[in-house]
Parts: structure tokens; C-alpha cells; sequence
């Protein structure tokens, strides 16, 4: 078992170690390591206005995809898990089957056919795009806060604080949203990485001026191997970065209501 | 203030379960144990009373207010649940605090009043623990002073002690006794414990088949139930089918028994009931009902000692302190009681 892992992990990690090692060497064709130290690659990528932009473009759409998907998930994950009727039961699961029913490519398409007429000519805007990808990651925010109702049974605990008195609306900011905070917290990680890491809705849906990282990033592998290098270390780092602002953010939520009453 | 429930009558959506008929009057400051067997109806009994369900028939009043179709949260009522349902975010001081925060009373007060309440349930320096840190039985005090708190009408207990190891559910049973008489509140108090109901109740209401059978003293119900499944459903018990042959016997299927006095008619068939506790062992010339047997199961309890004495084709149950052979006993004819068959 251990050796499985082991040889798993390195599967895992050696690519990323090449990729970071590749990002420091001065040249590296058909051999197996590269030759020289350099950090020529960053600061190149760190001139070029195009990745600059992309940059500042992918952190918007994740702020935005997790503010988005947490509004639109919490109360919908809430009604679904309320909810006994067969129908929207039904409903549920599809939507939760959505992203592999509809591959991001086919949602792309959609997207073209209608975002490109003169009634609705939002295609290329970053609107457009953060609404795609708050359609791409719903499904998967909407389980992991549905799975977590059920385990904390939450339905027993709202008639507790309702039989005390609280109205729907106290009962949902004092009882449901703060008991959520975890799963929101895995959920919108969940939610950071998929929309940081996000490339075939993007790359058909968005604008010269609000190409997302992984658009550009694609550009890159045109060059050189170090620049190639050092602009997917940079998204590596974006990923992490996102995770880690998702999970705080969710964090600093639930610090809302933790000290109520 | 007193509760009261006039034939009230519920069914679940697509199914015949629910309760029927059920007519309940409970006084300020008693505490009613419902009891009966699993799906006799005795939760769908206190989800009415709470609001959770709505009667379809008959009405609930609370204090001469008819609250029968009231929301939940305008009842006023203090639940403690089963599984307690402490809010797992809350510190111990904020679970009780928040009923007081929804009545919009200030912070400072509703902190200082909530400790209180907690010192009153002996949970003093337990203020800032989350449920999760407590034990059952103090996870029980902290839904007991949330549920008191904000002096609720009346309080309705959900089985609050089915989770609870024996020891502790028998201090807790002497703690919620002793802190509904402190509130002097009306309870209604769910078990299917009936040593819990008897030992803790002013009046016990037995249900069957989503029916209240009987509702009397811990004491009245123990010595006359109402029919045989109460005499059988509280407390270990004898239950024979007989034939009343004169006033003061009956035929079992055994040999005649004495009886005290009845109503019945020569000729009826009735159930005799005769408690295992009252079996006397031994017998001497003047007892009226001696019987010779045998002991096919004895179990040794630690304080008593419960045996069943086989006598021609039947058996009977008897429980005693003595520890020595058993092959005769007798029974006073003012212990057997006959019920309806």
C-alpha cells in the first residue's frame, strides 16, 4: 500500500517539480534536465502587460465566481435539502449531474449561440464569463452543502430554534449559515481551484481584454520551455492563492454570526 | 397556566397513522407522562402540542387561548428534544441566550441570565464549553435551561433521557422533577419508559394505536389499568383469562381463584391480573389461593429475585426477596384485580 502511494505521490508531484525546475534553467532541449540558472523567465512574465492582465482577470472571475455560487448555492443547497417533493428532488440531481451531463465545451457553445446576437451581445464580457463559471462549479458547491445539511440534521435543529421562537429569517442567519461555514469553506476551495484552473469555457467565451490565465497561459508554450515554465508555476501559485481565499473567505463569514447571540 | 387538548385528531398524509379522540387536560404545574409502545402515538402527541403538526380535528388551548393552529414559534413553548438539538455552534451560555436574543433583550442581560439559568440546571463554569465538549447528561441541563429560560407556558419533553445511560438517567429524571417544580410549569413529558413515567409523573396517559386508554396516577394506573394491555405494557404482571363463577371468584384455566368483591356478572370472561410482587411464597391452611408447583426460570435481579412457577398447564410469575426453593404460593384474593377480557 505504502509503495502504491509512494509511487502515486511522485507520479503526482514530478511534473510540478519539472515545472519548477524548468522555470529556473536557461535553456532545456532534448535533454533530461535543463542547463543553467536563470530567473529571466519571471521577470519577462512579469513585463509582459497580456499576463499581468490575465492575471488580474483570473482573480476577479474566482472572487467573483465564489461570491456568486455562495449567494446563489446556500439558499438554493437549503431549498433542495427542505424540499420532499419528487420533482425537485429530481431537479436536484440533474443539476448535479449537469457538469458531466454538459461538458464545459457544449455550455461554451450555448453560450456563443446566445451571447453573440444583437439582443444579448454580452459575449466576450467579463460578466459572461464569471456567469459561466458560476454555472460550471454550482453543481459541485451545491452537493458538498447539501451532503452537510443532512449529516447535521439540520431540519431538527431549525424546529429547536423556531420552537424558541425564531423567525425563518433568524433561524437561517443564526443556525443555517453559520453551521455551513465547513462545508462552504471545502466547497468554494472546490469552487477557486475548478474556476482558476478553468480553460475550454474560457478560452471560447471570453474577450480579447478578459482573457482569464489559463487562456493566455496557452500562448506561452508557443516560446520558449522557460517562459512555459514559469507562467504555469505562476498559475500553480494562483491556484493555491484562490484556494486559500476561498477557504478564509468562508472563514470570516461564518465569524459573522459566530458570536451570536 | 394549564394546557388542554378536546378531541383532538391527526393523520399523516396517505397513511391511517396518526391520533384519534384524544382528550387531555394538564394543570399548572403537573407533569402528564405520556407512555405507550413505539408508533402509538405519543410523539405526533407533543409535535401537536409544539406546532410541528397541525390537528385536523379538535383544538389545543394553552392558557384558555386556543393555539390549535398558532405558528410554533408564537406558542411559547419550551421543547426539549431527544437528541437535545443544541446548536453545535453555540457556546453553552450562547444556546440558552438564544431564545432571550430573539425576545430582543440586551447582550449583557441576556448573557447574565443565561448563566443563571445554567448555574439553576448546575452547570456553573460550564458557560463557555460548546455541546460537543459536554456530556449527555449535561448536554440534557444545557436543553433543559434553554428550553426554561425565557419562562415558556408550558414544557414538553421528547423521550429527554432515552440517551442517557441508566445511572445518569436516574439522577436526571430527580433533576427535571425537581426544576419543573421549582418553574411550577405544566409539562408533558413523551417516554416509553414506563418506571421513568411512573416514578417521575403527577398523572400518567397511556396510549394505544394513536388512542389515550387510560390517564390516572402513577399509583391508579399501576393498581386498577383500565384494560389488559395497560396492566401489561406497565410494570411485570400476571394476566390470566378466567370465567366469573360466583361475587368474590373466578375459574382459570389452573383451578378457582378468590377474588375481593366485583361488579362482574356470573358467567363473564374476564382477565385476572395479579402482580408478581404479590405472590406470596409458601402458604399456610388459611390462605385462600395456594398453589404447588415447580420453577422452570428464576432470575436473580440483585434486590429481588423474579421466578416462574409452573402450576398443572400454566405459569405463574412471581417476585420475591428470598433466595431459597420455591414450590408453593398463594395469593390474597384483595390482590387480584379483573379486568375486562
Amino acid at each position: 500500500m505504502a509503495v502504491v502511494t509512494g509511487i502515486y505521490l511522485i507520479y503526482l508531484f514530478i511534473p510540478i517539480i519539472l515545472l519548477f525546475v524548468g522555470s529556473f534553467g536557461e535553456t532545456w532541449t532534448n535533454t533530461l534536465l535543463p542547463t543553467g540558472i536563470t530567473d529571466a523567465w519571471y521577470l519577462e512574465l512579469w513585463e509582459d502587460g497580456s499576463f499581468r492582465r490575465a492575471f488580474m482577470v483570473s482573480l476577479k472571475v474566482v472572487a467573483a465566481t465564489c461570491t456568486f455560487g455562495t449567494l446563489l448555492a446556500v439558499p438554493l443547497a437549503y431549498a433542495l435539502y427542505r424540499s420532499a417533493s419528487r420533482g425537485v428532488m429530481l431537479a436536484a440531481r440533474i443539476v448535479f449531474l449537469l457538469p458531466i451531463a454538459a461538458p464545459p465545451l457544449v455550455l461554451a457553445f450555448g453560450f456563443i449561440l446566445i451571447f453573440s446576437t444583437d439582443a444579448l451581445p454580452w459575449l466576450g464580457s467579463i460578466w459572461l464569463l464569471i456567469a459561466g463559471h458560476v454555472v460550471l462549479t454550482l453543481p459541485y458547491l451545491l452537493q458538498t452543502l447539501v451532503a452537510d445539511m443532512r449529516h447535521l440534521r439540520l431540519e431538527e435543529l431549525e424546529l429547536a430554534a423556531e420552537s424558541l421562537g425564531a423567525t425563518f429569517r433568524e433561524r437561517f442567519l443564526d443556525v443555517v449559515v453559520p453551521l455551513l461555514r465547513h462545508s462552504l469553506g471545502s466547497g468554494l476551495i472546490m469552487v477557486a481551484a475548478l474556476s482558476i484552473g478553468e480553460f475550454q469555457l474560457s478560452n471560447l467565451i471570453s474577450g480579447f481584454l478578459y482573457r482569464p490565465y489559463p487562456v493566455v497561459l496557452l500562448q506561452a508554450f508557443y516560446g520558449s520551455t522557460g517562459f512555459a515554465c514559469a507562467a504555469t508555476v505562476i498559475l500553480l501559485g494562483l491556484a493555491l492563492l484562490a484556494a486559500a481565499g476561498g477557504a478564509l473567505a468562508a472563514r470570516s463569514a461564518s465569524k459573522y454570526r459566530k458570536n451570536a447571540p | 397556566m394549564s394546557l388542554a387538548l378536546e378531541n383532538v385528531t391527526f393523520t399523516y398524509a396517505g397513511t391511517s397513522a396518526g391520533v384519534f379522540d384524544i382528550n387531555l387536560y394538564i394543570d399548572d404545574g403537573e407533569l402528564l407522562a405520556v407512555i405507550g409502545s413505539s408508533g402509538s402515538g405519543k410523539t405526533t402527541l407533543l409535535k401537536l402540542i409544539a406546532g410541528f403538526e397541525v390537528a385536523r380535528q379538535g383544538r389545543i388551548q394553552l392558557d384558555g387561548e386556543d393555539i390549535t393552529r398558532r405558528p410554533v414559534r408564537e406558542r411559547q413553548l419550551g421543547v426539549v428534544f431527544q437528541s437535545y438539538a443544541l446548536f453545535p455552534h453555540m457556546a453553552a451560555w450562547q444556546n440558552v441566550a438564544y431564545p432571550l436574543k430573539i425576545r430582543s433583550i440586551n447582550p449583557s442581560e441576556r448573557r447574565r441570565l443565561a448563566c443563571e439559568a445554567l448555574e439553576r440546571v448546575g452547570l456553573k463554569g460550564f458557560e463557555e464549553r460548546l455541546p460537543q465538549t459536554l456530556s449527555g447528561g449535561q448536554q440534557q441541563r444545557v436543553a433543559l435551561a434553554r428550553a426554561l429560560v425565557f419562562q415558556p407556558k408550558a414544557l414538553l419533553l421528547d423521550e429527554p433521557l432515552s440517551a442517557l445511560d441508566a445511572g445518569l438517567r436516574s439522577d436526571m429524571r430527580d433533576e427535571i422533577r425537581r426544576l419543573q417544580r421549582e418553574f411550577s410549569i405544566a409539562t408533558v413529558h413523551i417516554t416509553h419508559d414506563q418506571e421513568e413515567a411512573l416514578s417521575m409523573a403527577d398523572r400518567v396517559a397511556v396510549m394505544e394505536a394513536g388512542r389515550l386508554v387510560q390517564i390516572a396516577t402513577p399509583l391508579e394506573l399501576y393498581d386498577r389499568p383500565a384494560t389488559r394491555s395497560v396492566a401489561n405494557f406497565v410494570g411485570e404482571a400476571n394476566l390470566w383469562e378466567g370465567v366469573v363463577v360466583s361475587a368474590d371468584s373466578v375459574e382459570l384455566p389452573f383451578g378457582r381463584l378468590q377474588t375481593g368483591l366485583h361488579n362482574y356478572a356470573n358467567g363473564t370472561r374476564v382477565t385476572v391480573l395479579v402482580r408478581p410482587e404479590n405472590i406470596a411464597v409458601g402458604h399456610t391452611a388459611e390462605d385462600a389461593n395456594r398453589f404447588t408447583g415447580r420453577i422452570v426460570r428464576d432470575r436473580f435481579l440483585g434486590a429481588v429475585r423474579r421466578y416462574d412457577l409452573a402450576i398443572e398447564n400454566s405459569v405463574i410469575l412471581g417476585q420475591t426477596g428470598t433466595r431459597g426453593p420455591i414450590d408453593a404460593v398463594s395469593i390474597r384474593p384483595e390482590h387480584v384485580r379483573l379486568l375486562p377480557a
